[in-house]
């Protein structure tokens, strides 16, 4: 859009002199952005590594060895570029953290029912394997989870497939690798993809079309512990979905408590596409599916 | 011979050099400025920019004498003193060119009068009127400039047969005057002499004058210069030139087929990188059979330490071209990172009326295949013009169609010059239709012309 004019520059002479102080092409970083001009913000960021705003960046500008002795280490590369995408998310995205609770009851006395065949196939079902389900399930009925906001704010783009982004720790940094197609595999298929994608996170072995492209990402602490927390949305996504630690609590039931597996829900979701009241209900129907696992059916 | 260790040397002291002069100076470092000339300022101070816009004005002054009968005002019919004139002209250029010596004293650059040639990759011969020097420099910006080119078998040595610096001269007003060459210099010296009474004629090869610029601007030039009594020859080529006592003949060929008979002739064929005769090649540079050295936007010539700025690196030949190349290779010879990134370097041809352009023309939108717009205002309905002596105007503006933004521009009307610069500045700050139509422009100037423009393509404009 910009290289067609050759001499026509992206930005003007102290945004390009700027630029090149830091050994930036103002109008490749125009074709990077998808702009028709790079403003002065637009540079600093670059020059931050797409990470902390330029009039912050003081913030960081410290010597600490003023306080007492340290080490400087690298951030991986990967580690930097995922600081870029965070930050952009943080700054771009007006985001809401929806917590709620889901019953897990159900769903673990039916997955006790497949160990057997599970150790016959060498598959293990996890839980996570019906989170993915229910969540494939959730965005059939609410399509505007399953979008994008297309540049300019202008149109939504919602998509006729369902991809769901598997966020995964790995010793090099955060990585989310997609489980495509995840709406129309049976509970087998999910649980053999799962464990292969999550083993080749920690290789670095995943391709670079395996990334990308979700409808949605799921993170999961639960095997770690805590109770909430606030998942950054993965953009162009809406939302993300983060699960904590699933436990025993008790729960009222009319006449007295009663111990019930309780998996606490944290979903993340961009206030521009979805409201507050969707979210809820969004929620409460994810739950209900879960506790009920029947319902998966319908 | 003695072996004089200089830091930071200059070759050549026109815009180019200059420049980077003082601003390597203003950055610390120890500089030292090398041209024969007795006087600062290059080809632009001594013989071009500044005397040709003298004796320009004076022209223009001539002529508006006459101009003011229609107002009722009758002044007695001016009579020319040549040796006044070039006497200002001369006072003119002496007091920019004693600027400029106040200015490298003050920064303590060094001067010397010599002609500097390369020994090798760090030293310099420089042939002084005291003998020769051997400079040792660490870094060297060659600013040599250009010379005006001389014909090929035309007599040598008649004063009758002049480049641009002889006509600067202004050693009387021939009757008859041919100019060869269509360019701006060219165009520039028929309004001086055809104001102050020659009969000129100008040939040119190409198939327009003032080659480049906006065709249609230029086709209105044109018919000005006729207005003024030039004769204009396009198609046209000199073949052969005979000299007698009395005259000069020019046997011309192509759309003017015939003989010449003339009183003087300028040459203004164009100018010739001075990249030659430096022994370039003893650093290791190579120069290309037209004289230029060849410069990357950092002005480095591929030779560590050596930088070239200025009418010696090719065309555009433009004095404020050199002056920011000047500071761009001095900044990156300092350890700054600076670079010349810019293809809006406007033009202006002081003709009667002034002619000015920059950025992309509509010709060359059209031959980039550029989504492009042009809007144009002619002046024959700008108040300001009318009530300022009407002379013929028109302001032409390009817009890149997908962003709005203008990309190119072309004036010829009085003040042209001085009305681009508003435009250069929008080009550069990317400035759409709606920033300049919707800036406000006073009433009535001749600037309006170009809100009045960006309004045309606006479809908002009333005021035609
Ligand atoms: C009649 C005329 C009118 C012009 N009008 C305009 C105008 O209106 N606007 C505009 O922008 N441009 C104009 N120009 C062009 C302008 O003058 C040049 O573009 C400008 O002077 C180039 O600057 P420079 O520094 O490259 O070299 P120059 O000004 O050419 O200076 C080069 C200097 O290097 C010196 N030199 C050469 N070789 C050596 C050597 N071996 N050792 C030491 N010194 C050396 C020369 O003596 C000279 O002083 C005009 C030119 C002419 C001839």
């Amino acid at each position: 859009m910009v290289k067609e004019l050759t001499g026509i520059s992206a930005a003007t002479p102290s945004i390009r002199a700027l630029a090149r102080k830091h050994g930036i092409d103002v109008d490749e970083l125009a074709l990077e952005l998808e702009q028709d001009r790079v403003s002065e913000a637009d540079v600093l960021r670059k020059v931050n590594g797409g990470s902390a705003p330029s009039s912050s960046s003081g913030y960081w500008d410290v010597d600490h060895t003023q306080y007492g002795s340290g080490e400087a280490v690298p951030m991986s590369r990967f580690a930097q570029l995922a600081a870029a995408n965070l930050t952009a998310s943080q700054q771009h995205i007006p985001a809401v953290t929806h917590h709620d609770k889901v019953c897990m009851d159900a769903i673990e006395s039916f997955r006790k029912t497949l160990a057997d065949e599970g150790t016959k196939r060498g598959i293990k079902v996890t839980a996570m394997v019906f989170h993915i389900i229910a969540l494939t399930k959730a965005l059939q009925k609410f399509p505007t989870f399953n979008a994008s906001l297309k540049p300019g704010g202008k149109e939504l783009w919602l998509k006729q497939y369902c991809d769901i982004g598997i966020a995964v720790d790995t010793p090099h940094g955060l990585m989310v690798p997609v489980l495509r197609g995840a709406d129309r595999k049976r509970i087998w298929d999910i649980a053999e993809q799962l464990s292969d994608l999550a083993k080749r996170a920690q290789d670095r072995k995943i391709k670079p079309e395996e990334m990308g492209g979700a409808s949605i990402s799921i993170s999961n602490l639960g095997g770690i512990g805590g109770c909430a927390f606030s998942p950054i949305v993965n953009p162009p996504e809406v939302a993300i979905l983060g699960l904590s630690r699933t436990a025993y609590e008790p729960v009222w039931n009319g006449t007295g408590f009663s111990p019930r597996l309780i998996c606490p829900i944290s979903l993340s979701y961009d206030h521009r596409v979805i409201n507050g009241a969707e979210a809820a209900r969004f929620c409460a129907h994810y739950a209900t599916l879960l506790s009920d696992p029947r319902r998966l059916l319908l | 011979m003695s072996v004089q260790e200089c830091d930071f040397v200059v070759v050549g002291a026109g815009p180019g050099g200059y420049a980077a002069a003082f601003r390597a100076a203003d950055l610390g470092r120890s500089v030292t400025l090398i041209d024969p000339r007795p006087t600062l300022g290059g080809v632009c101070l001594n013989e071009g920019c500044i005397p040709s816009k003298a004796l320009l004005h004076a022209a223009e002054a001539f002529r508006t004498v006459t101009d003011l009968d229609e107002w009722g005002i009758s002044l007695r019919k001016p009579k020319l003193d040549l040796t006044t004139m070039r006497a200002k002209k001369d006072s003119i250029v002496s007091t920019l060119t004693g600027g400029l010596e106040q200015l490298a004293k003050k920064r303590k650059v060094s001067v010397l009068l010599g002609t500097a040639t390369f020994s090798d990759a760090t030293h310099l011969s420089v042939e002084t009127a005291d003998g020769n020097q051997i400079l040792c420099f660490n870094t060297v910006v060659i600013a040599t400039g250009s010379r005006p080119v001389i014909l090929p078998g035309w007599p040598e040595d008649d004063p009758r047969i002049m480049d641009s610096t002889g006509a600067l001269a202004l050693r009387e007003i021939p009757q008859r005057l041919a100019i060869v060459g269509g360019g701006i210099i060219g165009l520039e010296m028929a309004t001086v002499y055809s104001a102050f009474g020659s009969e000129v004629t100008i040939i040119e090869m190409a198939d327009q004058i003032a080659a480049g610029a906006d065709e249609k601007c230029t086709r209105l030039l044109h018919k000005a210069m006729q207005a003024h009594g030039c004769t204009i020859h396009c198609n046209s080529r000199v073949d052969r030139v005979e000299t007698t006592a009395k005259t000069v003949s020019l046997a011309c060929s192509g759309a003017f087929d015939g003989t010449l008979e003339v009183n003087a002739v300028i040459q203004a064929v164009g100018r010739r990188a001075n990249g030659d005769g430096l022994l370039a090649q003893n650093a290791g540079l190579q120069i290309d059979p037209a004289g230029v050295i060849k410069i990357d936007a950092e002005c480095k010539t591929g030779v560590a330490n050596i930088y070239a700025v200025g009418d010696v690196t090719g065309a555009p030949m433009l004095a404020h071209r050199a002056t920011h190349q000047g500071k761009v290779a001095a900044e990156n010879a300092c350890g700054h990172k600076s670079v010349f990134d810019t293809d809006i370097i406007p033009a202006v041809a002081y003709t009667d009326p002034e002619m000015a352009w920059a950025g992309i023309l509509p010709q060359q939108a059209k031959a980039r295949n550029i989504d492009h717009q042009v809007s144009e205002f002619p002046w024959a309905a700008s108040g300001r013009n009318l009530t300022s002596g009407a002379k013929p105007g028109l302001t032409r503006l390009v817009w890149h169609k997908p962003t709005q933004r203008l990309i190119g521009a072309s004036i010829i009307g009085s003040h042209a010059g001085e009305l681009l610069g508003e435009l250069v500045l929008a080009i550069e700050m990317g400035a759409t239709i709606d920033d300049l139509a919707l800036t406000i422009h006073a009433h009535p100037t001749l600037s309006e012309t170009t809100a009045f423009a960006a309004e045309l393509a606006a479809g908002t404009c009333t005021d035609l």
